[in-house]
């Protein structure tokens, strides 16, 4: 049995997290959702997770900090950014600071999971992929 | 259950690919006003990188599938547009053709592509290096005067004339400047650089994290991938249409007087319905005035 994977999730949007968490508990992720990014990093602060799904655009503290701050705090974390402002000079600048992918939204959870197998994949725990069915949303 | 095993097995292979897109590299993108300087750096590139080359061999490849001369596609990438040269119906779906089939080998990675116009059809793309060329113009003058034994001072003229018919070609073509520098993530002098210098040079820079492909470039170059596969079917029939897909969902726009409109829609989905990678077809129609103004004068 593999082992679960932690998964922090970011985004000021409410449905986001809502609609995420229990796609990814399905291919075996423990999610902590957040909608505020100051309360995300305090979290992070405290707790070094597997992977970081962060959206960009957001009041205060941006998706880019957010990624920052996770690079220097735990290099091994695999951070995802999402973003409905997707952009070729913006997805460069992510993949230059150290995100492990960039997601332009909308996307499906399925799009997300397999981001999050891949990182998993990288990371030398790999889930358990196929126990979920793929395009169940 | 032959149908279960066989959408198990598609699954297993959906989550390789999945997994091996993880070590998708990125793609190198290379123009000159020199073709043949151009044609040996992007050689040496992809022999540096261990990565295809991809020029204007392809042409090729198109001529054989869509049963034309290959000196006619040449045309159409080189060749201005004009009164006597090539109808521009023509030249868009010839350069139609190849945009399919360029995109179609960018999917694969791994490619050094040179010479066919591609930095005009991948904006956008994040994992694309795209790299511009550029000679000296003295050495330019000097090297057409000496090949084609006439005055500097008409190779400079022949060099503007190109010039300017390089902007025109981009533009009636792809709507964009093609000689726009911001088009390009490096220029680079050719006379400032020795060759074997410049092949390191981009090699070292297309290693950079931010030309690493990621989902969302990937999903760029599989949409207009797409796009340029359902435009080259639709070409034939609907020289005016332009496309787009996002996903599996591809829009179709085209113009139609009012009577003809669901004729053309009908006719439009039937066709884009049947290609692989569509899951949904959306058609929008612009009245044709002008046909619509003559119809009305009948």
């Amino acid at each position: 049995m593999p082992e679960r994977l932690e998964v922090l999730l970011l985004d000021d949007e409410p449905i986001v997290g809502k609609r995420l968490k229990p796609a990814l508990a399905k291919i075996g992720c423990d999610v902590e959702v957040f909608e505020n990014p100051r309360e995300a990093l305090k979290r992070i602060e405290e707790k070094n997770f597997d992977v970081v799904v962060t959206d960009i655009r957001m009041d205060e503290v941006d998706g880019i900090q957010v990624l920052e701050y996770v690079r220097k705090k735990s290099p091994r974390t695999k951070v995802i950014l999402i973003t409905g402002y997707a952009m070729m000079a913006l997805a460069r600048k992510a993949m230059e600071k150290g995100a492990f992918d960039f997601i332009a939204k909308p996307f499906q959870p399925d799009d997300l999971r397999k981001v999050i197998a891949k990182a998993a994949h990288a990371l030398g725990s790999p889930l358990n992929f196929e126990a979920v069915e793929i395009n169940d949303e | 259950m032959s149908c279960v095993y066989s959408e198990r097995r598609s699954k297993r292979h959906q989550q390789v690919v999945i997994l091996q897109r993880g070590k998708a590299m990125s793609i190198v993108l290379i123009s000159s006003d020199s073709y043949e300087e151009g044609s040996e750096i992007a050689g040496k590139t992809a022999e540096a990188l261990g990565y295809a080359y991809l020029g204007r061999e392809i042409l090729n490849m198109v001529a054989t599938r869509y049963d034309i001369p290959q000196d006619k596609l040449l045309k159409a990438l080189d060749e201005s547009p004009s009164i006597f040269g090539m109808p521009a119906k023509i030249r868009h779906r010839y350069l139609a053709y190849i945009e399919e089939a360029v995109l179609a080998r960018l999917l694969e990675d791994n490619v050094v592509c040179y010479g066919l116009a591609a930095h005009l059809y991948v904006l956008g793309v994040s994992h694309v290096l795209k790299v511009g060329l550029i000679s000296a113009r003295e050495e330019r003058i000097k090297r057409i005067s000496s090949r084609a034994g006439i005055s500097e001072a008409k190779a400079g003229k022949l060099i503007s004339r190109e010039e300017k018919r390089q902007r025109q070609r981009s533009l009636e073509a792809f709507r964009i400047d093609g000689t726009d520098p911001s088009f390009y993530d490096m220029i680079i002098r050719l006379s400032n650089i020795d060759p074997d210098d410049l092949v390191k040079t981009i090699t070292e820079i297309v290693g950079y994290r931010k030309f690493k492909p990621m989902t969302y470039s990937i999903k760029c170059l599989t949409d207009r991938e797409l796009a340029a596969r359902v435009r080259a079917v639709l070409l034939a029939g609907f020289p005016d249409v332009r496309v787009q897909a996002n996903g599996g969902m591809v829009v179709v726009e085209t113009t139609a007087i009012k009577r003809e409109e669901a004729k053309r829609v009908a006719a439009i989905k039937k066709l884009a319905d049947g290609i692989s990678g569509v899951s949904r077809v959306e058609v929008h129609v612009i009245n044709d005035i002008f046909r619509q103004a003559a119809e009305s004068f009948r």
